[in-house]
């Protein structure tokens, strides 16, 4: 087989002629292509994530293997770049949202319902960040809701309001000035049901569904 | 066999993406530069029990970190011998992670699993023996736990989630009360 395909391209050489300059210019187009395609898909499933190191849930991203020694190389990778110590998914598991329920992006220049079901852990929290994973400065230094400090009703559910200006209820604020993206992060500590290998399984409809209310 | 010239640019392109891109995963998480071994150096000195300063706005140690959990962090460094580890869990929320430079969680105390709120630990690499080091008083020894740490430096991180936003003066002095240090192998 090699032999066949020297003879092939020794031949397409010659019908290329002696413009070994074009064949040289293919070869560096073909590289930087290549270097192209392979760094972006890398970053990508490194910094997104795909189906084989992340589920996705609603809104709700989360690295299943992330900070477990025998993570594959897309998480390990995705983990030192984030710079981050998180618990193994036997201990913790960490839900990130950058889009509301409707797949629209978390702004702080709309106004949010964030309703949730009864988690079944022994603690849970919803922190707000901006797109480069900061708290954001607001009078009230309220950056998140817990299990021990939300506001719940009789059933346990709850519902966080995040906007701008104050709100009845759970009211995380998304800050003044210009319209930012927003992340939140659903941390769920000691999860109850877990699966056979102890990781903590939290039902799809358990984890809470972001409703856009109005925007400006 | 005829192979276009086209495709023969097409197939070799894609295997040297390809080839770039296991690379480029692979060799990513040593080159990241401010992971959080990095992160934490800054703060103080290795086998010493350090807080973390809250996070606010524009101003953590690590991304991401909860606003409404107290964190303190050992940098242990195991060539000089094994490293002990004592914590007086305050509430059963309590978590204490154990990590390599890299981030992996090879360890963990969970403070809802613990008998008794009394947590001492000596953490030592596979090949260091941590036996009768209190052969002077062995019922005393009977609660150490012996972590077998994958690597000489790494990190031990405890979390302690907030019961309430009125609770971090509580859990700051509990954290204070933490120690982390030499393991002293007199014996």
């Amino acid at each position: 087989m090699p032999l066949t395909g020297t003879s092939t391209r020794s031949s397409l050489w010659r019908e290329e002629g002696s413009t070994s300059m074009r064949a040289i210019g293919y070869f560096i187009g073909t590289f930087a292509a290549a270097l192209i395609l392979g760094i972006g898909s890398a970053w990508y499933m490194i910094e997104r994530g795909s189906p084989l190191t992340t589920s996705t849930v609603g809104p709700w991203k989360s690295w299943l293997s992330e900070g477990n020694p025998n993570a594959d190389p897309y998480t390990r990778a995705h983990l030192a770049r984030s710079g981050r110590l998180p618990l193994t998914s036997t201990a913790a598991r960490y839900f990130a949202a950058n889009t509301d329920s409707r797949g629209s992006t978390l702004s702080s220049g709309c106004e949010y319902s964030i309703v949730g079901a009864p988690l079944n852990a022994r603690w849970w929290s919803v922190a707000l960040y901006d797109e480069y994973g900061s708290l954001i400065a607001n009078p009230s230094n309220r950056y998140s809701f817990n299990s021990e400090e939300a506001l719940r009703r009789a059933d346990g559910s709850f519902r966080i309001n995040l906007s701008r200006n104050a709100r009845p209820e759970n009211w995380l604020p998304s800050g003044a000035g210009t319209n930012r993206n927003l992340v939140l992060i659903l941390r769920v500590y000691g999860s109850r049901d877990t699966d056979i290998s102890g990781i903590g399984q939290i039902p799809p409809d358990r984890l809470p569904k972001i409703e856009r209310v109005r925007c400006g | 066999m005829r192979v276009s010239l086209p495709g023969l640019y097409i197939a070799l392109g894609i295997v040297l993406a390809g080839l770039i891109h296991v690379v480029a995963v692979l060799t990513l998480p040593t080159l990241a530069p401010r992971d959080a071994q990095a992160r934490l150096a800054a703060l103080g000195p290795a086998n010493t029990m350090i807080q973390l300063p809250p996070p606010t706005p524009g101003r953590q140690v690590m991304p991401l970190m909860a606003p409404d959990v107290r964190y303190a962090f050992c940098r242990y460094d195991l060539s000089d011998g094994p490293v002990r580890l004592r914590a007086h869990i305050a509430d059963e929320h309590w978590l204490i992670g154990f990590y390599t430079p890299l981030g992996e969680n090879f360890y963990a105390v969970v403070g809802a699993d613990m008998k008794q709120p009394e947590v001492d630990l000596i953490i030592a690499t596979a090949d260091q023996t941590v036996a009768e080091v209190g052969v002077d008083s062995p019922e005393a020894f009977d609660n150490v736990v012996v972590v077998s740490s994958p690597v000489v430096e790494g990190i031990a991180l405890i979390r302690a989630p907030l019961a309430g936003s009125s609770r971090s003066a509580e859990a700051e002095r509990a954290l204070k009360a933490t120690y982390c240090g030499q393991h002293k192998t007199s014996g």
